[in-house]
């Protein structure tokens, strides 16, 4: 007897299963997507014990015939394609026809269902891939599909599964993942018989998320939408400051399916590089499309993941829309919002529209000629073949040559839109609180100053005129052998850096001047940071801009003091400082510069 | 312990002593200060253990005695009391009635026994001062001690008795000022010490209530004794000032005063100060720096930053040398030249990347180093 056969039906089906249904959340994933498929505008998912005991799938599509139904139930038999050159060309979220098949071979399953043209609904029951019946049956127009003793016929399965709250609350990702691919579409969500979350028909995805993730989310997210040839981005993005210790709410659609695409995330997370401290993930629910034919969905069988015909375009292309984005936020932005705010605007509105001040968007050139570039993507870095990166025109103050007489003077002060904030006082020292016509602001002096610094410093480095002083101790600094052979190979980047350092001897040196800016104590520290930093690689000396931002950063983080003592008048003068500055809301690590305390907060803590 | 005193005495004695307390003491008992009637006069002590003052003042002691009360309050109530008579009564508890004309104050104190004792005179190294010249050579080089504590060496005014002469430098690590003045040096006193900043303030205030002041010091502690003669306030004997050092090596700073002169113009003090405040007025933080250019007879000052705008001020003087230009930072020149006195000032000057320096007739030396554009 031959030991090579083909295996039952049954038994494949059981197999297929094992990959495509892992978890009741696989079912739910599957069967909206066919209802979404089938073009429904309202869709009910209902379901038991983490999906374990029933789940239920309804929707208003456009149903099947009874042959058709029957059909569905074959593996590889599917509406959705026809021909292998149809899978570049994809519009539908399945095309793999195999998930009712698997659905069926492990679970006792019930189909009803009528198509528009038919009188009657049929309706099929199969138990552990076991046909049992099909009659006629009254149904409205749409299926229904009902799934109960999942993985009754594999017990080791059932035995994998997890609580119930954990299938539960993966079933609850899943459907909240479509509802927001969807907003056109109405959801409900039903969990032993609790509503989870109901969601009729929205126009936008603001709506959507305001329903289902919640109001306090969706204020801190602003629209982006970019258009390249072939590529296009559209959705919420967080403002920046706005982080989560997990990357949960960074949600990603690629052609309006929710996927975990590494390339896009790492491109989002590289994105908030300066908007966000490290280690904090950025919201967003952003809408990638591009051509079906560019981008390979079919690389696993949930669809989970997918492959790009060319990562390096597509990081570049997402990093550029979002730095873009990111910067226009970089204006007064609250205090403006705040105030359409106050003048009776609906919150959500305000954030839809175009709040930036007039000053800031009338003026792009000048805007952008004092823009400091965010840390170029990493693609750039290593001299990948992607889209050149736009590096911000150098403007005329940063051409200014210090040694020519008479330097243009940059005159961009009227442009500044300082907010309108009453200082009321410092706590702790380092604290300013503001009243505002919204609210409260705090104000993080150290970060706001460190902001000021390291836009100063960039200007600077990129003028090239540092001013140095000249030290009358020169400063000794003895290093191991390494470092002194770093050091010695970047004594002329130090020096248009405003350091003077001369060799004195073996593996010792003298600093015999330092920045202007910099107390001669704090030289030997930071130049041993900055060596620590060249033996890392994280300044890269041959990418100028690129070090001047790295230099500035490490600068302002270890060796740019804050004044010890303020009054109210240099507090002010921070302010506007600040909001001179390309990026007023951060500090150059990330961190928020001030934090808004709005009316509705106050009154919800105060109970009112 | 009771006694009578002048409001106007008592009150400029704590005045004297005040400045010692610290505003966020460790010990409650350093906030007070430490009042011992004696005879005829009243003992005022203050310390926060790293400096401390003791001054005595005119008094009509019924009773000795000693008591501590908080220094502020009390110089607050002192200065307000309705009368020029004021008399003081400690009970045994510590609590003081203080009465002038028809005001009543009670007042907690806490024992004497807590404060700690300030250390007197030993044997150590002694000389002795006019308060005039000492207070001048203080403020001619007090401003150039660094502020950064990252480098508490250079956190005061070195004092330097050696060679026939007594030298006061202070430096920042970017300008050095030297003051040094003949006199007498036996070898076996000679010797130096690091003055603490903020004992140099508090010196500096001090000077100027009579003639004399003796300096008494060894390798940890320095003392002043101020004589007050000159003062009227009620103020008798001496201001007695006690102060721990700087301890450490101060840099050597010889080395770093330029031995040759290059080109050297001679300044009127005042006009040049204002032409370079005037300039300065444009600086930034972002360009903090005037420029000198020196040319035949004429001495010109620029500044410029690239937010604001730019100065330019010229100044006729004596000069025949090459053409020259160098930048510094403008406190840097405005320091000295407010400090000193004298009318006329030489200015030492040899390229842009040489230090600049600042002389006066009076053995005066200030070096500052230039700031330039990489």
């Amino acid at each position: 007897m031959a030991k090579v056969r083909i295996l039952p039906d049954r038994v494949a089906n059981q197999i297929a299963a094992g990959e495509v249904i892992e978890r009741p959340a696989a079912v739910v994933k599957e069967l909206v997507e066919n209802a979404l498929d089938a073009g429904a505008t309202r869709i009910e998912v209902e379901f038991r014990h983490g999906g374990r005991a029933l789940m239920r799938i309804e929707d208003n599509g456009h149903g099947m015939a009874r042959d058709d139904a029957l059909l569905a139930l074959e593996r590889h038999a599917t509406s959705k394609i026809a021909e292998a050159a149809d899978l570049d060309r994809l519009a539908s979220y399945g095309f793999r026809g195999e998930a009712l098949p698997s659905i069926a071979s492990v679970s006792r399953f019930e189909l009803q269902t009528r198509a528009a043209e038919s009188d009657a609904g049929t309706e099929i029951l199969v138990n552990g891939g076991k046909f049992v019946q099909v009659r006629d049956c009254g149904r409205p127009v749409g299926t229904r599909i009902e799934v109960s003793h999942l993985f009754n016929s594999v017990p080791a399965r059932r035995k994998f599964l997890k609580t119930d709250q954990t299938e539960a609350a993966h079933i609850v990702h899943c459907v909240r993942l479509y509802a927001l691919a969807c907003p056109r579409t109405a959801f409900t969500l039903i969990e032993d018989g609790r509503v989870v979350f109901r969601s009729p028909e929205c126009s936008t995805l603001e709506e959507r998320v305001a329903e289902i993730f919640g109001k306090q989310i969706a204020e801190s997210l602003v629209p982006i939408e970019t258009d390249e040839p072939g590529l296009r981005l559209s959705g919420l993005i967080g403002r920046p400051g706005v982080g989560r210790a997990t990357r949960h709410e960074m949600i990603v659609f690629v052609n309006g399916r929710p996927v975990d695409s590494r390339t896009l995330n790492y491109a989002l997370i590289e994105s908030y590089h300066e908007s966000l401290p490290k280690g904090r993930y950025p919201l967003a629910f952003v809408f990638f499309e591009c051509d079906p034919a560019a981008v390979d969905v079919n690389v696993h069988p949930a669809k989970r993941e997918v492959r790009f015909r060319s990562e390096p375009q597509v990081r570049g292309f997402v990093i550029r829309a979002v730095l873009q984005r990111l910067r226009e936020l970089g204006g007064a932005g609250d205090a403006t919002r705040a105030v359409s705010l106050e003048a009776g605007g609906l919150r959500r509105e305000a954030g839809a529209t175009d709040p930036w001040p007039q000053g800031r968007a009338a003026t792009p050139l000048a805007a952008g000629s004092t823009v400091v570039p965010l840390r170029p993507p990493e693609t750039e870095r290593r001299g990948a073949e992607s889209a050149p990166y736009p590096r911000p025109v150098v403007g005329p103050a940063a051409l200014a040559v210090p040694s020519s007489n008479a330097p243009p003077i940059e005159n961009r002060k009227s442009e500044i839109v300082t907010p309108a904030w009453r200082f009321v006082g410092l706590a702790h020292g380092n604290f300013a609180l503001f009243e505002t016509a919204a609210g409260l602001v705090l104000l993080d002096r150290r970060a706001a100053h460190e902001r000021v610094w390291f836009e100063r410093l960039v200007g600077q480095f990129r003028a090239g005129a540092v001013p140095s002083q000249r030290l009358l101790l020169p400063l000794p600094i003895e290093l191991d052998a390494i470092a002194a052979a770093l050091l010695l190979d970047r004594l002329t980047f130090l020096a248009t850096h405003g350091f003077e350092v001369a060799e004195f001897g073996r593996n010792f040196f003298r600093v015999e001047a330092v920045p202007a800016w910099m107390e001669p104590g704090d030289a030997v520290p930071f130049l041993r940071d900055l060596i620590g930093a060249f033996r890392n690689g994280t300044i890269p000396e041959r990418d100028a801009g690129l070090a001047h931002e790295e230099l500035a950063r490490l600068a302002v983080a270890k060796a740019v003091r804050l004044p010890p003592t303020t009054d109210e008048a240099e507090i002010r003068a921070l302010v506007a400082q600040l909001f001179a500055t390309a990026a007023p809301l951060t500090s150059p690590q990330g961190r928020p510069t001030y934090i808004e305390l709005n009316h509705g907060e106050l009154a919800r803590r105060f109970n009112r | 312990m009771k006694f009578k005193i002048n409001r106007d005495h008592f009150a400029n004695g704590l005045a004297q002593v005040l400045n010692v307390v610290g505003s966020k003491a460790t010990m409650p008992i350093l906030s007070n200060v430490l009042i011992e009637a004696d005879k005829d006069h009243l003992s005022l002590t203050t310390t926060n253990l790293d400096l401390g003052i003791r001054c005595r003042i005119k008094a009509e002691v019924k009773e000795t005695g000693a008591v501590t009360l908080p220094v502020k309050r009390l110089a607050g109530i002192v200065r307000e009391l309705p009368n020029v008579d004021v008399s003081f009564d400690a009970s045994p508890n510590h609590s003081v009635k203080l009465s002038s004309g028809g005001s009543t104050f009670r007042i907690m104190g806490i024992g004497k026994e807590e404060f700690p004792p300030l250390a007197e005179f030993g044997d150590e190294k002694a000389y002795s001062l006019e308060q005039g010249e000492l207070a001048t050579m203080l403020r001619s080089v007090a401003y150039a001690q660094s502020s950064d504590e990252t480098r508490y060496i250079l956190n005061g005014v070195y004092f330097s008795f050696k060679d026939g002469k007594l030298s006061l430098v202070a430096t920042d690590g970017r300008r050095l000022a030297v003051m040094a003045k003949e006199m007498e040096v036996p070898a076996a006193s000679a010797g130096s010490i690091i003055l603490p900043a903020k004992t140099v303030a508090e010196l500096t205030r001090l000077l100027d209530k009579g003639a004399k002041v003796k300096i008494n010091f060894n390798d940890r502690r320095a003392a002043f004794q101020i004589a007050t003669d000159k003062d009227t306030s009620g103020l008798v004997d001496h201001v007695y000032l006690y102060s721990k050092v700087v301890e450490g090596n101060y840099p050597n700073y010889h080395q770093v005063i330029p031995k040759e002169t290059h080109q050297r113009i001679k300044l009127e003090r005042e006009l040049f100060l204002q032409c370079v405040h005037r300039a300065a007025l444009v600086c930034s933080e972002k360009a903090n720096s005037v420029k000198i250019k020196l040319t035949s007879n004429l001495l010109e000052i620029t500044a410029q930053s690239p937010d604001f705008g730019e100065a330019h001020e010229s100044m006729a003087i004596g000069y025949s040398g090459p053409d020259l230009q160098v930048a510094f930072n403008p406190t840097f020149i405005m320091d000295p030249l407010k400090a000193l006195t004298k009318d006329e000032v030489f200015l030492e000057l040899k390229d842009e990347v040489s230090p600049g320096v600042f002389k006066t007739l009076e053995s005066f030396v200030c070096v500052i180093m230039p700031v330039r554009l990489s």
